[in-house]
């Protein structure tokens, strides 16, 4: 008689048992998995051997800000694209400043767009940002088509990364470690190979101009590089045209360079706050989660203190998430404007700022054609 | 705790509830997608208050759930053929006193906000409620919002001219809020259900809010991280 009602009261809590979801030991999104191990704390290695070979030009275009197109994967996603997009313009330069510091480059421009007549061209895209931790794939690719580099970098922040001093990064150790790797590839490779590639990149931007007039000077090797085949000569008045509406090129992006530096200065203090306190939400819903994961449960199930027990758990979780959305229109209300006084000063820094890249660009195409007689690309 | 008297007194009628079988058992727990029909969205925006006198009385909406259960209880009954089990609402671990009386309580805990403020734009709707979390939702492509997280899940999305809020909760425990608003505008209800695998019956309670300007302050505040809430005095 005992066993079975054993055998009874077993069926019936198993019939009447919960089903209570386990937290997850972690809140790491579920690409985690294939990122790369954080960098760790890197310093950056400074070049000493300069003369050695050309100092290369570097332009780092706009990061791609990683927004999905499906709108309604934000929210699941973490992601707040007005700070997607910012973030795009200020990361690019915190890396400028990096390689300008590794004293191993030429100038290093900030492009609106990718431009394939840069010397040595660095894309990136945000695959996560937060507070805790960022990851970016980042891809460095020589104007001659020799890929450097093509990597994702996961850098994680420690609680000593805040408050952030000025100037400071809480991942400078991602830059660094970039910078290092983009030296180490340079590095790489012979010095007469470096040499070459500017001049590669000069007759690739005068290509650019007139397809017509320097036909032939470049061609593509076996190894699918461009190489140039033949050099005009030094005192070519067409290359010196070609150098001067370069150099204009140049003005154009020193000055929306400018810009992105003006922006990163004016933002900087307050996207680390964002990060900062991005940072502390994030650890706290972890400890919370892993809290409630141990808890005892206050009461029978189905009764009002259980209830009330698991209700509240879940609507701090939900109240700590609103909070971040409130911050996050908190940045908004302070970067916007100085996004909106950049566009009234000069250009416009969100969207239209490539265009405007494009239609200079077409500009100085028509300006060496009609100085040329020559048709334009 | 301090429990209001109708509460206590139920708690007596319930009491004398016997404990039957247990045949209340595990209520699927995967969240039950919104039925999408033809979508009439309506603007919920603006303030809120709570209209206590058009609002459901707790006390009536419990004695309801009681007579509803007497009803099951009976019917029950009568299909076991067993006379004396006709007064028993009380099945297995369901039913008893202090679940349903908890359901009740729930109902009334989630639903206290006096004051609500409602943004809504074409692509989503955010419910500030006093004392508690925003219900938000967002509207793509008129597909029902769906929200996981270790704690929850959240689906959301219009039916026809209302709007629904769909929470599933650990331990057998699910809340829905529907959202209607009058035709002229200056009304909403807001009929939330609680559900609970321990009663056999769904506790519903219905708030109605009726449309306010909240007073012209002369300043108009703006939140920023590194100065925190800034007001200023400019013309709205």
């Amino acid at each position: 008689m005992r066993i079975l009602l054993g055998l009874y009261l077993a069926l019936a809590l198993c019939a009447c048992g919960g089903s209570q979801r386990q937290a997850p030991a972690t809140d790491a999104p579920d690409a985690a998995v294939a990122w790369p191990t954080p960098v760790g704390a890197v310093g950056l290695q400074r070049d000493q051997r300069r003369s050695d070979g050309p100092l290369l030009d570097v332009g780092i275009a706009i990061f791609d800000p990683g927004i999905p197109d499906d709108a309604s994967t934000h929210s699941k996603l973490g992601i707040f694209p007005e700070i997607r997009r910012v973030e795009a313009q200020y990361m690019p330069v915190r890396l400028r400043e990096t390689l300008v510091e590794s004293n191993a480059w030429g100038p290093v421009r900030v492009l609106p767009e990718p431009n394939d007549t840069t010397v040595l061209l660095i894309t990136g895209r945000i695959e996560y940002s937060d507070g805790l931790r960022l990851v970016l794939a980042l891809k460095a690719v020589d104007v001659t088509g020799r890929v450097w580099l093509d990597r994702v970098y996961q850098d994680q922040s420690r609680e000593a990364d805040y408050p952030v001093p000025l100037g400071g990064d809480p991942y400078q150790h991602l830059y660094n470690q970039f910078a290092n790797d983009l030296l180490a590839a340079r590095n790489a490779l012979a010095p007469q190979v470096l040499r070459r590639i500017p001049a590669v990149a000069k007759l690739r931007y005068a290509e650019s101009l007139s397809p017509e007039a320097f036909a032939g000077f470049l061609a593509t090797d076996e190894q699918g590089l461009l190489t140039a085949v033949r050099l005009p000569a030094d005192e070519d008045p067409m290359m010196a045209r070609v150098q001067r509406i370069q150099n204009q090129e140049y003005l154009f992006i020193d000055t929306v360079d400018e810009q992105y530096l003006q922006l990163s200065q004016e933002m900087g203090p307050t996207y680390d706050l964002w990060r900062q306190y991005g940072r502390e939400q994030a650890i706290y819903k972890e400890d919370y989660q892993r809290r409630l994961a141990a808890r005892d449960s206050q009461g029978r199930r189905g009764t009002f203190p259980a209830m009330q027990q698991t209700y509240n758990a879940f609507k701090w979780t939900k109240i700590q998430q609103q909070d971040l959305h409130e911050l996050a229109v908190g940045f908004d209300n302070e970067v916007a404007p100085t996004v909106l006084e950049a566009s009234g000063k000069v250009f416009r820094l969100n969207g239209t700022l490539d265009n405007q890249y494009a239609q200079w660009r077409d500009i100085l195409k028509q300006i060496f054609a009609l100085e040329t007689g020559l048709p334009g690309s | 705790m301090v429990f209001p008297r109708f509460i206590l007194l139920s708690v007596i009628t319930l009491a004398l509830a016997l404990l039957g079988a247990c045949g209340g058992g595990e209520q699927v727990r995967k969240a039950q997608p919104i039925p999408v029909g033809k979508v009439d969205m309506v603007d919920f925006s603006g303030s809120w208050e709570m209209d206590y006198s058009k609002s459901d009385n707790i006390q009536a909406r419990l004695n309801s759930m009681v007579r509803e259960l007497q009803r099951q209880a009976e019917r029950r009954a009568q299909r076991g053929g067993n006379e004396r089990g006709a007064g028993t609402i009380a099945v297995g671990n369901s039913n008893t006193g202090a679940t349903v009386i908890g359901l009740a309580q729930m109902a009334d805990m989630i639903t206290q906000s006096p004051l609500l403020e409602i943004e809504q734009s074409d692509n989503d709707i955010r419910v500030k409620r006093e004392e508690n979390f925003a219900l938000t939702c967002e509207f793509f492509d008129d597909k029902q919002m769906v929200l996981e997280n270790p704690l929850g899940t959240e689906t959301c999305g219009w039916v026809g001219h209302q709007l629904l809020f769909r929470i599933l909760l650990p331990e057998g425990l699910s809340i829905q809020h529907v959202l209607t608003r009058s035709p002229t505008g200056e009304q909403m209800s807001i009929a939330t259900t609680v559900v609970s695998d321990r009663v056999t019956t769904p506790f519903t309670l219905n708030r109605v809010y009726r449309r306010f300007e909240p007073g012209s302050s002369g300043y108009t505040c703006e939140v920023t991280l590194s100065k925190g809430r800034v007001c200023t005095t400019e013309a709205q």
